[in-house]
C-alpha cells in the first residue's frame, strides 16, 4: 500500500507542478470571471440609448404611434428608467428614398458625437397591409435589439390592423397586455427560487467541465503509461510493484490532481457568485442588472452527484485511455490509438445537448443506465429535473458494473501491454492477453 | 562455493518464433561480482527480466534467497535495467525519492541516503534541477543510485557501462567492487570482455538462449587450456604476419595490427615461436606468456554464432 502512496504521490506532485497545471488553473477563473463580467460590461456600454428615427411614408396616425411607443419603451425590466430608444420621427411622404438616404449617411457616424444615429425604421405606405417594414442600422447584428424592436412594434400593426376591422380600440388595448412567462425549478417538490435559464446554465457548464477534465485528465493518464513503457522505467516499477498497483496509483494520482483542479474552479466560482454584487460593484455595474443573471445556485447534493460521478466516469475512462497507452511505443501512436475512447468522451456531451430539451424521456433513462454516457447524463439530468433516488441509485449502480468490467480488461489489457514492444497489437491479440493475463 | 543467492533450473523462455533461452541453469553465489556474458541477442536481458520478475518463464524454476522469485524481495534486490530510463520532468532528488520509496524505503531515509549518494557521485549541485537538465551520463548514474538506494542484497545490473565515458565508467565501476566488498552480490550482464574479465569472479557466457562457459573466471581460463602469447610491435607487424600464418607454430592468432594474441599451436613452444619472430626481423616490444583473455575464449566459445544473432526481442507475456 505504501508503494501505491508513492506512484499517487508522485503522479500528484509531479503533475501539480508542472507550468500547464499552473496555467490552466489559473485561466480556468479567469475565463469564467470574464464570462461572468461580460454581460455587466456589456449592458454598461449599452446604457445610452439607441437614436432611432422612425421614417414614416405609411400615411396616417400609424407612424406616430410607432414613434410614441418605442419612446416609452424602457431598456430595464425592472425599475423603467433607463429608455431604450432615442426616437425622432420624420415624415417621409413623397420623397422616401432621398431623405432615407440622407439619414443612413449618418448612421454610426463617430463624429457625430452622442448625436450620432443608430438605426431608421422605415414604413412603407404597404406597411399596414403586409405588415412588412424596414430597419437600416449599425445594430442589426444583435438578436437582442432586433427582438425588442419587433416586440415592441408588432401589436402596433396588429392593433392598427384590428381598428380598421372595425374593433373597439379599448378591447384591442386590453388583448395587447403584457404575457410574461417566468419559470423557477422545482426539486424534490420544492420550489428552488432557480430560474430555468440558471438550471440551462448550470447543465452547460458541468457537463462542459466533465467533458474538459475526463479529456485532458484521461489522456494525461495515457501519456504517463507511454512515457513510463517507452523510457522502460516500467521494468523497475513492475518488479517491485504489480501492474494493478501501478496503475491503481497512477490513476488515482491523476484523479486527485483533476479534482483539486475543478474544486479550484468551483471555488472560485461559488466566491464570484456569492460576492457578485460586490465584484459588479468594482466594475461600476448596477447591482440589479446583476441580480438580473442567470445565475445558477449549486446545492450540496448536485455537488455530490456531479463529484461522484466525476470520479466514476474518471475511473471509467482514464482505465480505457491506460490500456491506450499501454499498448502503444510512442506518444504519437497513441495520439492516433486513442480517437475510440475520445469518440465516447464526445458522444457523451453531444447526448447530454440532445437531452436537455427532454431531461425525462424515455432516451435519458435509457442513457442514464449506459456507463459510457451516464458520467455526463445523469448529473445533468439531476441538474435539469427532478430524479427519483431509486433511478440515481440504478444509475450509479449500472456505473458501478460497467466500472468493474471496464477496469477488468483494462488492467490485463495494461498488464500485458506495458512489457510488449514491437508493433501494436489487433483486435485478436488483445482478445488473448485478456484471456491470458 | 558459497551458498547460491540466485538459481535458475532449466529455464525456458519462447518468444513468437524464436526461443530466447533455452534450458538455462545458472548459480549466482553470494558476494562477489558475478558476470553475465555474451554476444548482442544472446538472451542476457531476458534472462535478467525474469530474474527481476518482469517476465514469467515458460518453464523451470528461477529460486532467490532460497525461495521462488517474487515481488516481496524487490527491497533485497537493485535493478538496472539495459535502457535507460528516468521520467524527464521529475526533480532528480524527488526521483530518486520516489525510486526509494517504491522499493520501501520512507521518504525520509530515500532523501538522506539520495543525497549521500549523490553527494558521492558528484552530483551535490544536482538535486533539485529536473532529469532533462542532465547529460547523458549524469542520467546514468542517477538511475544507477536509484538502482541502489535501498541497499539491496542482490544487485542487477543490465550493460551499466553501455555508453559511460571511460571517467564515469571508473566511477561506477568503484562502487560495484566496493558493494562486492561489502559482501554485496552484484550481477551485470555485458558483452565488453575486458570489463568483466578484470572486475568478476565467476561468468557464466550464453549464446543463441544456451549456457557454453561457466565457473569461476580462473577455473575458465585454466579449462580452456593452450598456451597463449601476448605480442606487440614496434610498427613492424607486417613482418610478422608470415611467421603468425604458420600453422605448425601458431594455432590461432587475433591480430590488432600493433599488437596480437596468439594461441600456440599443439608441441610448439614460445621459444620456438619467439626465435622465428627474431629472426624475421620483427621489432617487438612485447613478448610474453599468457592465460588465455577472457575475450579469446569468448570468441573461440560463440564466435560463428555471435555472427548471426536472432532478430530483436518481443516480448509477450506467458
Amino acid at each position: 500500500m505504501d508503494k501505491v502512496w508513492a506512484v499517487i504521490r508522485r503522479e500528484f506532485i509531479s503533475r501539480v507542478q508542472s507550468r500547464a497545471f499552473v496555467i490552466s488553473t489559473v485561466l480556468g477563473p479567469l475565463l469564467m470571471g470574464a464570462l461572468f463580467m461580460m454581460p455587466i460590461l456589456l449592458e454598461k456600454r449599452q446604457t445610452a440609448p439607441r437614436h432611432v428615427v422612425v421614417l414614416d411614408a405609411a400615411g396616417g396616425d400609424f407612424g406616430r404611434q410607432v414613434a410614441d411607443r418605442l419612446r416609452t419603451e424602457m431598456r430595464d425590466t425592472v425599475t423603467h428608467t433607463i429608455p431604450r430608444y432615442r426616437v425622432e420621427y420624420v415624415a417621409a411622404t413623397g420623397r422616401l428614398d432621398q431623405v432615407r438616404d440622407s439619414l443612413v449617411a449618418l448612421i454610426g457616424l463617430r463624429r457625430a458625437g452622442p448625436g450620432a444615429l443608430d438605426g431608421v425604421l422605415v414604413l412603407w405606405d404597404s406597411t399596414l397591409a403586409t405588415g412588412k417594414m424596414q430597419y437600416d442600422g449599425a445594430n442589426v447584428g444583435s438578436p437582442n435589439d432586433m427582438n425588442a424592436l419587433e416586440r415592441a412594434v408588432r401589436p402596433l400593426v396588429i392593433g392598427a390592423r384590428l381598428e380598421r376591422a372595425g374593433v373597439n380600440p379599448d378591447v384591442v388595448a386590453a388583448a395587447q397586455g403584457r404575457v410574461e412567462l417566468r419559470t423557477e425549478r422545482v426539486s424534490q417538490g420544492k420550489l428552488t427560487g432557480q430560474s430555468g435559464d440558471a438550471s440551462f446554465l448550470l447543465a452547460y457548464v458541468m457537463s462542459f467541465m466533465l467533458y474538459l477534465a475526463l479529456l485532458l485528465y484521461g489522456m494525461q493518464v495515457m501519456s504517463s503509461v507511454v512515457e513510463e513503457k517507452s523510457s522502460r522505467i516500467v521494468e523497475v516499477l513492475v518488479s517491485s510493484l504489480t501492474p494493478f498497483q501501478l496503475l491503481l496509483g497512477k490513476v488515482v494520482g491523476v484523479a486527485s490532481v483533476a479534482l483539486l483542479q475543478l474544486s479550484i474552479w468551483a471555488g472560485t466560482a461559488m466566491v464570484l457568485t456569492t460576492f457578485r454584487l460586490q465584484v459588479a460593484g468594482a466594475f461600476g455595474a448596477s447591482p440589479r442588472t446583476v441580480s438580473d443573471l442567470p445565475i445558477p445556485t449549486v446545492s450540496p447534493a448536485m455537488l455530490i452527484v456531479f463529484l461522484g460521478f466525476f470520479v466514476l466516469g474518471f475511473l471509467f475512462y482514464s482505465a480505457m485511455y491506460a490500456a491506450v497507452g499501454s499498448m502503444c511505443n510512442s506518444h504519437q501512436e497513441a495520439q492516433q490509438s486513442q480517437t475510440p475512447v475520445t469518440l465516447f468522451v464526445a458522444a457523451g456531451l453531444m447526448l447530454m445537448f440532445s437531452l436537455l430539451g427532454e431531461p425525462n424521456g424515455t432516451m435519458a433513462h435509457v442513457l442514464s443506465l449506459v456507463p459510457f454516457f451516464a458520467p455526463f447524463v445523469t448529473p445533468v439530468r439531476y441538474s435539469l429535473s427532478p430524479l427519483p433516488w431509486s433511478e440515481l441509485l440504478l444509475s450509479v449502480l449500472a456505473m458501478v458494473a460497467g466500472l468493474v468490467v471496464v477496469v477488468w480488461i483494462a488492467a490485463r489489457i495494461y498488464r500485458v501491454g506495458i512489457l510488449s514492444y514491437g508493433k501494436k497489437p489487433r483486435l485478436a491479440e488483445l482478445a488473448r492477453w485478456v484471456r491470458t493475463a | 562455493m558459497a551458498e547460491a543467492i540466485l538459481r535458475l533450473d532449466d529455464v525456458v523462455k519462447r518468444f513468437a518464433g524464436h526461443t530466447a533461452v533455452q534450458d538455462l541453469s545458472m548459480e549466482v553465489p553470494a558476494g562477489g561480482i558475478f558476470g553475465l556474458l555474451g554476444p548482442n541477442g544472446a538472451g542476457k536481458t531476458t534472462t535478467i527480466r525474469m530474474i527481476m520478475n518482469v517476465i514469467m518463464p515458460d518453464a523451470g524454476r528461477i529460486t532467490l534467497f532460497g525461495g521462488p522469485a517474487s515481488r516481496s524481495l524487490a527491497a533485497r534486490v537493485g535493478f538496472l535495467p539495459e535502457e535507460r530510463g528516468l521520467y524527464k520532468k521529475m526533480r532528480v532528488l524527488d526521483h530518486l525519492v520516489f525510486f526509494g520509496q517504491v522499493k520501501g524505503l520512507t521518504a525520509r531515509a530515500a532523501r538522506a541516503r539520495s543525497r549521500e549518494w549523490l553527494d558521492r557521485l558528484g552530483l551535490a549541485d544536482w538535486g533539485s534541477h529536473k532529469v532533462e537538465d542532465l547529460s547523458k551520463g549524469m542520467q546514468q548514474k542517477v538511475q544507477f543510485i536509484s538502482a541502489l538506494l535501498h541497499e539491496p542484497e542482490l544487485l542487477v545490473l543490465d550493460e551499466p557501462f553501455s555508453g559511460l565515458d571511460p571517467v564515469n565508467s571508473q566511477v561506477m565501476k568503484d562502487v560495484v567492487v566496493d558493494l562486492a566488498r561489502q559482501g554485496r552480490t552484484v550481477l551485470f550482464s555485458t558483452h565488453i570482455m575486458e570489463q568483466a574479465e578484470r572486475m568478476c569472479d565467476r561468468i557464466v557466457i550464453i549464446s543463441r538462449g544456451r549456457k557454453v562457459v561457466d565457473g569461476p573466471i580462473g577455473d575458465v581460463k585454466r579449462d580452456f587450456g593452450g598456451s597463449y602469447v601476448a605480442l606487440a610491435f614496434g610498427g613492424d607487424g607486417a613482418r610478422a604476419a608470415p611467421v603468425l600464418a604458420d600453422r605448425s607454430l601458431v594455432a590461432q592468432v587475433d591480430d590488432y595490427g600493433a599488437s596480437a594474441e596468439a594461441r600456440l599451436a599443439e608441441g610448439a613452444g614460445a621459444n620456438q615461436l619467439l626465435a622465428r619472430l627474431v629472426s624475421a626481423g620483427v621489432g617487438l616490444t612485447r613478448f610474453e606468456v599468457v592465460e588465455p583473455s577472457l575475450h579469446s575464449i569468448f570468441i573461440a566459445k560463440v564466435g560463428p554464432e555471435a555472427a548471426t544473432a536472432p532478430a530483436r526481442e518481443e516480448l509477450i507475456h506467458g
